[in-house]
């Protein structure tokens, strides 16, 4: 028998409308560029690529909402549902497919079914049954089948028990399982996944995952996943594409063996590697070589144990910052307080005894209790972080993290006295006095621009100060060129792609020289290259001496980044040491249901290497060379 | 599902029925005529609406409230001209409270009032879905209109979350403009801009995921859950209809 495809790319190519200075209108390069491909029943497609490249756009096309509802010019044909419905009777059936340029989106829906990245942007009614319901009522289904396959669908993803739940109530990962649903309640043939998880903090990625496992696994369809966490999806895909920069196919193969054969080209394009990968990558540089490479945590703890003999880790080196970090009372209490102690609904820790006063403390924070309505955000946080910190602030959804960061930086007001900031009280403090010591940056850089030009929006938060234009023109360049927006600088800020927004947003919050910068997760929403961009940009304000407090739930960013981790829990500290000490604590992990990365995962099983068993970031292991 | 439970009555009909009852009560100069659809309203809602707590209070005492409230305030704002032909019941310094003054209050709050009852026979029982789909069954309303409706409502919460984040957004930055309306006036138009991106993103966003889902693939839709018209709502209305000819009539014989 004939294996039919279920999904047909032929030469397809997209370009979007772009407006040049004048505002006139023409076709941008095209992204993707000439892709071919099918896809054929039971297939778990990966695509991969570096940003910009093209991927999503090209899952856009999969269901016609490219060319026909969003208005990009398409070249090439896309071609869906070609599959045979009836086995006895194939070469009298048409088996050409739809054309989703001009075959309806609706009508595609029967086809194609599609997962979006944002959650929220895909719940329409106020039931969770209703809402699986929603996509079979609208192909015209009799209602009894519709609940059947609602059901099914439910019952697939976990949430049959809380149908009559309101979406609303359901945790990030459980929208998406919700969303999961819906597409499998159109029971199509081709599901496409477009960044299922990446609005997702680790639990919810997980439980996505996981759901995508159960659902893939009778491979009964054909799935096309756009996903950048590669070391949760590696071990659910089947085949890998691979576009490059200028959206064109570089590589079309075997998941594992793509990965493992071109893991340095995908590097040289910008695609991320599994941790394990990246870690074996690095290890050969060192003279270390592991093959084949391993892609999971699991591989790579295997193969580092079949090696008799390891090189010691590499010590990481004394910044001014670490070092302060040893005078600090956050160590002192690390000892003070077991781990066991440390958890639960008992009071927060305290520390003990008499401690010397730390060398500078940026931030103070004595009894911080916060309520909203009835409920109780933060109860009894005591707090210090030393100058020239950079502390990470992770925790489950809902424990207080983003509240905590905005009571460091003034931006909710508190009970006076509960939060010193570089000597300031925020709530007492004059808010344009406070501004020169304290930055925010909010989640989602759009809430806070207040201008129409870039270096308007730079210069805003000096000339509210009423500090001379020059001063104010020479700062405001200084920083364009730090940020690379000197470009851009009279372009609207609402006009500039994600990364640049984010850039902007940071920079606006620097203007002012403060001394600690507060940062509500910066990574939010952003693929792997703008983060990087934007933890580059922090790693450098950090070797200046700036004290950065990032909320975050990326947990490799933690290990990577911060020299210190504080964990809450129902709004309390429920931990609190150098990411190695949190990751090393298994009890803590799991009541605050965080997830150590990749690398410390394999770390941890090694057996034959205890001396490792303290890895959490790629700069510790061994290297030739310095990192640079 | 009892027939005594307003819940079990078709929705358009309990928004639609109680409408010539409201003109006619917002047409009366009397006090009897508003005095009367309140109060049946009002044992409809007690006995048929299956009302508690708050609402079971509110409904009870509220609209007391507001009758006193406007009595009070058009005893005291009527122009005296008006009036001076009535009972001085007070006087106070320049001031004299005139009887008319109060009547007149009393009677407007008694009409406002019992409009207020008369919507909420379809407000407090009634569930908006439900009167969507109703709509969309027995009033032959677009069904594309009333899911623009229910994915409106959905934006609603948003809205105010990201409107509230806005403001701690501007205010960190020092957007300070002063005090007074125009102040705020230009800060609220400085949080526009913001607001309005996001949501246009967030609509066009949810248009796609409903397309994507097969939304308009056909004339019309499965509706798994029928909203019936029975006998029951034809009693409803032809009593509320009544209800115009019979107060009038009976206040008038008061």
């Amino acid at each position: 028998m004939r294996m039919r495809a279920l999904l047909h790319l032929d030469g397809v190519s997209v370009r979007h409308e772009i407006h040049d200075d004048l505002g006139d209108a023409a076709w941008g390069p095209p992204r993707p560029r000439n892709v071919t491909a099918s896809l054929t029943a039971g297939e778990v497609v990966l695509l991969l690529g570096p940003s910009g490249c093209g991927k999503s756009t090209l899952t856009l096309t999969v269901n016609g909402l490219i060319p026909q509802v969003i208005g990009s010019h398409l070249d090439g044909t896309v071609t869906v549902g070609a599959h045979d419905t009836c086995a006895h009777d194939t070469d009298a059936l048409d088996t050409r497919g739809l054309d989703t340029r001009d075959t309806p989106v609706p009508r595609l829906a029967a086809e194609v079914a599609m997962v979006f990245q944002d959650p929220d942007a895909q719940i329409v009614t106020a039931t969770v049954l209703d809402e699986v319901c929603f996509g079979p009522e609208n192909l015209l289904l009799p209602a009894a089948e519709v609940l059947e396959r609602a059901e099914e669908a439910l019952r697939r993803v976990g949430l049959w028990e809380r149908r009559h739940d309101d979406p609303a109530v359901l945790s990030g990962g459980g929208r998406q399982r919700l969303a999961i649903a819906c597409a499998l309640a159109l029971r199509t043939p081709l599901l496409v996944l477009d960044e299922p998880t990446a609005n997702l903090d680790p639990a919810g990625v997980e439980e996505v995952f996981r759901t995508l496992r159960e659902v893939t696994a009778g491979r009964d369809r054909a799935v096309l996943l756009v996903e950048h966490n590669l070391d949760a999806a590696i071990d659910l895909v089947d085949r890998v594409i691979v576009l490059d920069a200028a959206g064109r196919v570089v590589l079309d193969g075997p998941a594992r063996r793509t990965l493992a054969e071109h893991a340095g080209k995908l590097v040289e394009l910008g695609v991320w590697l599994p941790a394990a990968a990246s870690a074996a990558l690095r290890l050969r540089a060192a003279g270390i070589t592991l093959d084949p490479l391993p892609l999971t945590p699991a591989e790579l703890a295997t193969a580092l144990d079949a090696i008799t003999e390891l090189p010691a880790l590499r010590q990481r080196e004394a910044t001014p910052a670490s070092q302060q970090r040893e005078a600090t009372p956050a160590s002192q209490q690390r000892e003070a307080t077991p781990a066991p102690q440390r958890r639960g609904a008992g009071p927060a820790p305290r520390r003990r005894g008499a401690r010397s006063a730390p060398e500078r403390t940026a931030i103070g924070v004595r009894g911080l209790s916060v309520t909203r309505g009835s409920a109780r955000v933060l109860a009894d946080v005591d707090l210090d972080i030393g100058a020239g910190e950079f502390v990470a602030v992770v925790g489950p959804n809902g424990a207080g993290k983003t509240t905590l960061a905005q009571a460091l930086a003034g931006v909710i007001t508190t009970r006076r006295g509960a939060v010193t900031v570089d000597g300031l009280d925020p709530v007492t403090a004059d808010p344009r006095m406070l501004a020169e010591r304290v930055g925010f940056v909010f989640q989602n850089p759009e809430h806070q621009f207040i201008t129409s030009r870039v270096e308007d929006e730079l210069g805003y938060g000096l000339r509210v100060r009423k500090l001379p234009d020059d001063r104010v023109a020479a700062r405001v360049g200084d920083l364009l060129d730090r940020l690379g927006l000197r470009e851009l600088r009279t372009v609207h800020p609402f006009l500039l792609s994600g990364g640049q927004k984010r850039r902007l947003s940071v920079g606006a919050a620097l203007v002012t020289r403060p001394h600690v910068l507060v940062l509500d997760e910066p990574t939010f929403g952003q693929d792997a290259e703008r983060a990087a961009e934007l933890l580059a940009l922090l790693d450098g304000l950090h070797s200046d001496g700036t004290t950065v407090v990032v909320v975050s739930h990326d947990m490799t960013l933690v290990a990577e980044h911060a020299t210190r981790v504080v964990v809450l829990g129902a709004g309390r500290v429920i931990g609190d040491g150098t990411p190695d000490e949190i990751y090393a604590d298994a009890d803590l992990l799991a009541a605050a249901d965080l997830r150590p990365p990749p690398l410390a995962r394999a770390a941890r099983a090694l057996v034959n290497h205890p001396g490792w068993h303290g890895l959490t970031r790629l700069a510790d292991l061994p290297a030739l060379a310095p990192a640079p | 599902m009892s027939v005594l439970s307003l819940r079990t009555y078709n929705p358009v009909v309990k928004v639609l029925a109680p409408v010539p009852a409201m003109i006619v009560s917002i047409g009366s100069r009397d006090l009897w005529t508003p005095a009367l659809f309140g109060a049946v309203a009002l044992v409809m809602l007690l006995v048929s609406g299956g009302l508690r707590g708050r609402t079971l209070l509110a409904v009870l005492f509220g609209p007391v409230l507001l009758v006193a409230v406007m009595t009070v305030s058009f005893g005291v704002w009527t122009d005296p001209a008006r009036v001076d032909h009535t009972i001085a019941l007070a006087t106070l310094g320049p001031f004299t409270l005139w009887s008319g003054a109060l009547e007149i209050g009393l009677a407007t709050g008694l009409r406002v009032a019992s409009v207020v009852l008369l919507a909420l026979l379809a407000g407090l029982t009634t569930d908006g879905p439900d009167l969507v789909r109703s709509m969309i069954s027995h009033l032959r309303m677009p069904y594309r209109i009333g899911y623009a409706g229910f994915a409106a409502i959905r934006f609603v919460p948003r809205f105010r979350s990201d409107l509230e984040i806005i403001r701690l957004a501007h205010r960190v930055r020092g957007v300070d403009g002063g005090r007074g309306p125009l102040a705020t006036g230009r800060r609220y138009s400085g949080y526009a801009v913001p607001l309005l991106a996001g949501a246009i993103r967030h609509g066009d966003r949810v248009s796609l995921a409903m397309e994507a889902r097969g939304f308009g693939a056909h004339r019309t839709r499965t509706e798994r859950r029928h909203v019936p018209l029975r006998a029951r709502d034809a009693v409803l209305a032809t009593w509320l209809l009544a209800l115009c000819y019979l107060v009038p009539h009976l206040s008038g014989a008061l």
